[in-house]
């Protein structure tokens, strides 16, 4: 299974996971492979198997079928403690028993390494979170992000071959969130930690992710860099759950030259993409990708007129809201600034480039669950 | 009514009442509890005690000096405390499993576990206490099993000795082992092993560094409870093991109901019950020390 054109080819390879618990089935059949020294994340909604497809590489659920490889080892039958993968849990897991230092030399003792060297370390990567101050403290008397920050060194300390983190900043408040993201990312890319992280966060995973896998129902529904994933998403539910989009459903009039004339409730749109005449289609346009304009422009931009209802400033730039295809606020433009004159009820004239139209097969289902 | 004054309760109150005598509404609830004990436990009690201390010419300590100089009475003190640690080490260690099984059990799992946990405490101790009369007997289930397994080889009467009784005992108390320790397992997050097991940890190492120091204040609890109930059991070492074998708890029933010597059954008594509260303050005082942030 190794491909020897590519580096790296599967660090962490899993194939074919398959999970049920009773009669539901959590998992059906997940590829994954992850490289040396990569960061990708498993982003999806509560339920969609990404929290089990973790706990499987860690060891702590056991698969009904499919693979685990670690750097060449399968260890899909291998228990937690002999897998050299660490873990940071939502709820961080601190051992409330024992002081900040003694959580960091947990494995390090369980694991033998001499005695001579373990305070070395603990105090070594105690100064990689900026812990050192507080590392006489109980695990209990510290503020989320400090134990968040105390779980990652404990995690490391070990040098685990891949570092799992489930959903780790989801206590935390904004401001600290998003510091703490970066000190991460940064950490881990020094230390050069593989690392699968799960978020049901996309501005989380865009953030910090080489690559990201999109998850729904037990299947990963793209697996793509962060640009990629969100220029062309893969999927109806991949566009959805990625940022923010207008989502316009429509008939396939006509096909030509991988051209579409798609006739929605806005008007006929043009899109790229290969569909039979008579297919329901569901459009979807990035809100930043359409401007506002006077003229009727060029042949390469679809025109829309639309009813302005409300306007939300947010600062760096401006939502503006439209009267959309499926109700009031469903067609969404992102503005650098509120346009002069920009009162609700006036009708504006809305374009941007065909290029830009993604096209998906419309599944009503889908639609709903995004 | 003007607007700083409608809010009375929310700053400090001028007080009316001298600091200590500030009636506190939540000393107040265990009230009726309180008042209970003192009446139908604290009088009797210092009764008791002083019964114990009054010689023909008022307080002495005679009384002690007198039972604590007869060897038998040494015995009997002997008999209590082994039998009290026998019976608390064999309700430990069947019931620390047994509490873990309980907490980690699901659903009517669960409920069926607790149901057979909890329903024998409905059972009178006297019931009990004739059914092991049954069972230990030469010709009982324990005996014909045992032979019928090749471990004896011809049948023994475990009735009236020292091992049917804590065998017995173990019986009425384990309950009590159980459900302190349930209480403070159920409360311990379960990621915690599964973080010292991705941290290298093997299942023995993970029981005895982070598992059993966090039960630690169950076990200490269920320890105090079982030894504070075994160290003074009455009916089934009466109907278990009969009149040889004496306890503080039976030689003080013998002494009033029988001998009808107050001075004894008091002495007795209070040595009992200083035993008693001597091993419930030290484990709390130890749950207390281990307990400091032992939960999250």
């Amino acid at each position: 299974m190794s491909d020897p054109r590519l580096p790296d080819p599967g660090f962490l390879a899993i194939t074919g996971a398959e999970k049920r618990f009773g009669t539901s089935a959590v998992l059906g059949g997940v590829d994954l492979a992850v490289a040396r020294g990569e960061f990708v994340s498993l982003l999806g909604p509560s339920g969609c198997g990404k929290t089990t497809l973790l706990r499987i590489v860690a060891g702590l659920v056991a698969a009904d079928r499919g693979r685990v490889v670690l750097d060449g080892r399968d260890i899909s039958r291998t228990p937690p403690h002999r897998r050299d993968v660490g873990v940071v849990f939502q709820n961080y897991a601190l051992f409330p028993h024992l002081t900040v230092a003694e959580n960091v030399a947990f494995g390090l003792k369980a694991k033998g390494h001499p005695r001579a060297g373990i305070a070395g370390t603990v105090s070594r990567f105690l100064d990689l979170v900026q812990m050192t101050a507080f590392a006489d403290r109980r695990a209990q008397a510290l503020s989320g992000g400090q134990q968040q920050r105390v779980a990652v060194a404990r995690a490391l300390a070990v040098q685990p071959k891949l570092l799992l983190l489930d959903e780790p900043f989801s206590a935390l408040d904004r401001k600290l969130r998003e510091a703490m993201q970066i000190d991460l990312k940064r950490l881990l890319r020094e230390l050069g930690i593989t690392a699968l992280f799960v978020t049901h966060d996309q501005d989380e995973a865009l953030t910090m992710s080489d690559r990201i896998a999109v998850m729904n129902r037990g299947a990963i529904e793209q697996l793509a860099d962060p640009v990629t994933l969100y220029r062309r998403p893969a999927s109806a539910f991949a566009l959805g759950f990625v940022g923010l989009s207008t989502r316009i459903p429509g008939l396939v009039q006509e096909e030509g030259d991988g051209m579409l004339r798609v006739e929605t409730a806005l008007g006929t749109v043009r899109a790229p993409g290969r569909f039979r005449p008579g297919s329901p289609v569901l459009l979807g346009v990035r809100p930043e990708r359409i401007r506002l304009v006077r003229e009727e422009p060029g042949l390469g931009a679809n025109t829309v007129e639309a009813a302005l209802v409300e306007v939300a400033f947010q600062g760096a730039r401006a939502h503006l809201f439209f009267a959309g295809p499926d109700g009031d606020r469903t067609l969404l433009v992102e503005a650098p600034e509120i346009p002069a004159g920009a009162a609700p009820g006036v009708r504006l004239r809305l374009s941007w480039a065909v290029e830009d139209t993604l096209v998906f097969p419309a599944e009503p289902a889908l639609r709903q669950a995004a | 009514m003007s607007a700083p004054t409608a809010a009375p309760a929310a700053g400090p109150v001028p007080a009316r009442w001298p600091r200590l005598a500030r009636p506190d509404p939540v000393a107040l609830m265990a009230l009726p509890a309180f008042a209970y004990l003192a009446a139908a436990y604290g009088w009797p009690l210092l009764v008791l005690l002083g019964h114990s201390l009054s010689g023909p010419d008022g307080i002495s300590l005679a009384p002690f000096a007198r039972f604590l100089s007869d060897p038998f009475s040494w015995r009997v003190i002997g008999n209590t405390v082994r039998s009290a640690l026998l019976v608390t080490l064999v309700c430990l260690l069947a019931g620390y499993p047994a509490a873990i099984a309980l907490a980690r059990a699901r659903g009517v799992v669960q409920a069926l576990l607790l149901l057979s946990v909890i329903l024998p405490l409905s059972v009178g101790v006297v019931v009990k206490a004739y059914a092991w009369q049954i069972v230990l007997r030469r010709d009982g289930v324990v005996s014909q099993a045992l032979v019928g397994l090749g471990i004896w080889d011809a049948p023994q009467r475990l009735l009236f000795t020292e091992t049917g009784l804590v065998i017995g005992a173990a019986n009425v108390f384990l309950p009590f082992m159980i459900l302190p320790i349930y209480a403070v397992i159920r409360l311990i997050d379960p990621r915690l092993s599964e973080a010292a097991a991705t941290l290298g940890a093997s299942p023995v190492r993970r029981f005895l560094t982070v598992t059993l120091p966090l039960t630690l204040p169950g076990i200490v609890s269920g320890v105090a409870f079982v030894f504070s109930l075994a160290v003074s059991m009455y009916v089934v070492p009466s109907l278990v093991i009969g009149d040889r074998y004496q306890t503080l708890a039976t030689l003080t029933g013998r002494a009033f109901l029988f001998l009808r010597d107050e001075q004894l059954g008091s002495t007795t008594a209070v040595i009992l019950l200083a035993l008693a509260v001597a091993v419930v303050v030290g484990s709390t005082a130890l749950a207390r020390r281990l307990g400091g942030g032992g939960l999250s």
